[in-house]
């Protein structure tokens, strides 16, 4: 039951980061730039439930962006996935208590996320690789992600363990002992 | 866990705040900073001016630098005269041209007067920095279909990516994985037009003709090579000619005519 309420959670986040992005972030932006809360998201589910549910939200909620605006379906899927499963790499040699670790995990997952996603683009629509465009955005993107964690870590402390104890149960305490 | 509840809370506070003002002056226009400008130089100035008076007495190199100084200016004011003057020639140049496609303007007129157009609202904008597609309100259900071109008042947006029942998604020409074949609208010079990931409403022009004589200013339409799109769509003007090693390598920097920005109804010509 509880599960069930975590998953409707989950997708409600979503939702409302997806209306974040399109509304308020648009124009909320340092130096033109917006932020990724979903790569959040991603590294929250891949830090607190495990890599089977980091890799099925990450396909099935990259598959959604797709949808909803991408160039072409996959793209988000494969790379939401794959930040899933290295945030749950993080979980098992980091200590999810310090904020400044979550901050780092946050601006490393920004840019694996946004490297591998631009690179899958240029392959698949040969699209002109504009490195230093890419990394001035990708910088800011990062940074702005990081603050924004900021803001957004004491929910995911108030909540997190609870819903990593409902996924993990026994297993939280082999991790320690 | 999350202790420190007082200073956590004062540490959000503050990070929204200085998000804000981030937010705030990385959005402000340069020119609305004239006023600290202004009191900036009116302070640094007078003690500028002083300490390089003090350094020519003392060197007295006051005469040779006040010579120099006017040389400079001079040279300045010949080189930017010449260069107006051979921007002048070369638009004399183009005038004769222009006035060719001027009768060609003129049958296009008619032309877009025979297309059938739907209008929409944009209803969705990409939520990523790398791309620049948006989501407009009319679809299957409204007689869209895939590849349809998509304008506004000012020129070309871009065409139909994808169509559903309600909605269609449009692939900008700014876009970077875009790519349009285009023509100067005086010059007649093809090139490629390809959408960047930096700025909102750039665009860069490349495979440009060896002999070509494109100059900032000049307009830039749709050849209709490829069948993507109608020819004679507006798309921008010249603002940046780039030469590089070989006279192949020119790049142009497009500003396109469309503000994609702030764009909020679009017509999708049907027919």
């Amino acid at each position: 039951m509880k599960k069930i309420f975590i998953n409707i959670i989950i997708v409600i986040s979503f939702i409302f980061i997806y209306l974040l992005q399109a509304n308020f972030f648009t124009w909320f932006k340092i130096a033109g730039v917006m932020p990724n809360l979903f790569i959040i998201l991603m590294l929250y589910i891949g830090l607190f439930m495990g890599r089977t549910s980091a890799i099925t939200y990450g396909i099935i909620l990259g598959m959604l962006v797709d949808i909803f605006i991408g160039r072409r379906l996959g793209i988000s899927s494969i790379m939401l996935a794959v930040i899933g499963l290295i945030a749950n790499l993080f979980d098992k040699n980091f200590s999810k208590d310090n904020r400044i670790t979550v901050m780092a995990m946050v601006g490393i997952c920004t840019i694996i996320y946004e490297a591998g996603a631009y690179l899958l683009s240029s392959l698949i629509l040969d699209i002109n690789l504009e490195i230093f465009a890419f990394i001035k955005i990708l910088t800011v993107e990062a940074l702005y992600n990081v603050i924004l964690t900021i803001i957004i870590y004491p929910i995911m402390q108030l909540t997190g363990y609870d819903v990593e104890e409902e996924y993990k149960g026994s297993k939280i305490l082999t991790k320690y002992f | 866990m999350y202790n420190r509840k007082g200073n956590g809370i004062l540490g959000i506070i503050i990070t929204i705040i200085i998000l804000i003002v981030l937010v705030i002056v990385t959005n402000m226009e340069t020119s609305k900073l004239y006023n600290a400008q202004n009191i900036i130089s009116k302070v640094v100035l007078p003690v500028q001016n002083g300490i390089t008076y003090l350094k020519n007495k003392i060197s007295k190199n006051n005469a040779f630098f006040a010579d120099l100084d006017s040389l400079r200016q001079e040279n300045q004011t010949l080189k930017d005269e010449n260069s107006k003057l051979e921007q002048q020639l070369r638009e004399l140049e183009v005038i004769k041209a222009e006035n060719e496609t001027l009768k060609q303007y003129q049958a296009l007129a008619e032309k877009y007067q025979n297309y059938k157009t739907m209008p929409a609202y944009v209803i969705n904008r990409d939520i990523s920095n790398y791309s620049k597609t948006i989501v407009i309100n009319v679809g299957k259900d409204d007689g869209i279909k895939e590849n349809m071109t998509v304008i506004a008042d000012e020129g070309l947006v871009g065409y139909i990516l994808s169509v559903t029942s309600n909605t269609a998604k449009v692939q900008t020409i700014i876009d970077s994985a875009s790519a349009t074949s285009c023509i100067t609208s005086s010059t007649r010079d093809l090139m490629v037009c390809k959408g960047t990931i930096d700025g909102t409403s750039t665009l860069k022009a490349s495979y440009i003709s060896i002999d070509s004589n494109i100059i900032e200013g000049d307009s830039v339409e749709t050849s209709g090579m490829g069948g993507l799109y109608p020819k004679g769509m507006h798309i921008g003007r010249v603002t940046k000619v780039t030469e590089g090693k070989n006279k192949i390598d020119t790049t142009l920097e497009i500003q396109s005519a469309v503000n994609f920005d702030k764009l909020e109804t679009v017509l999708i010509i049907t027919n």
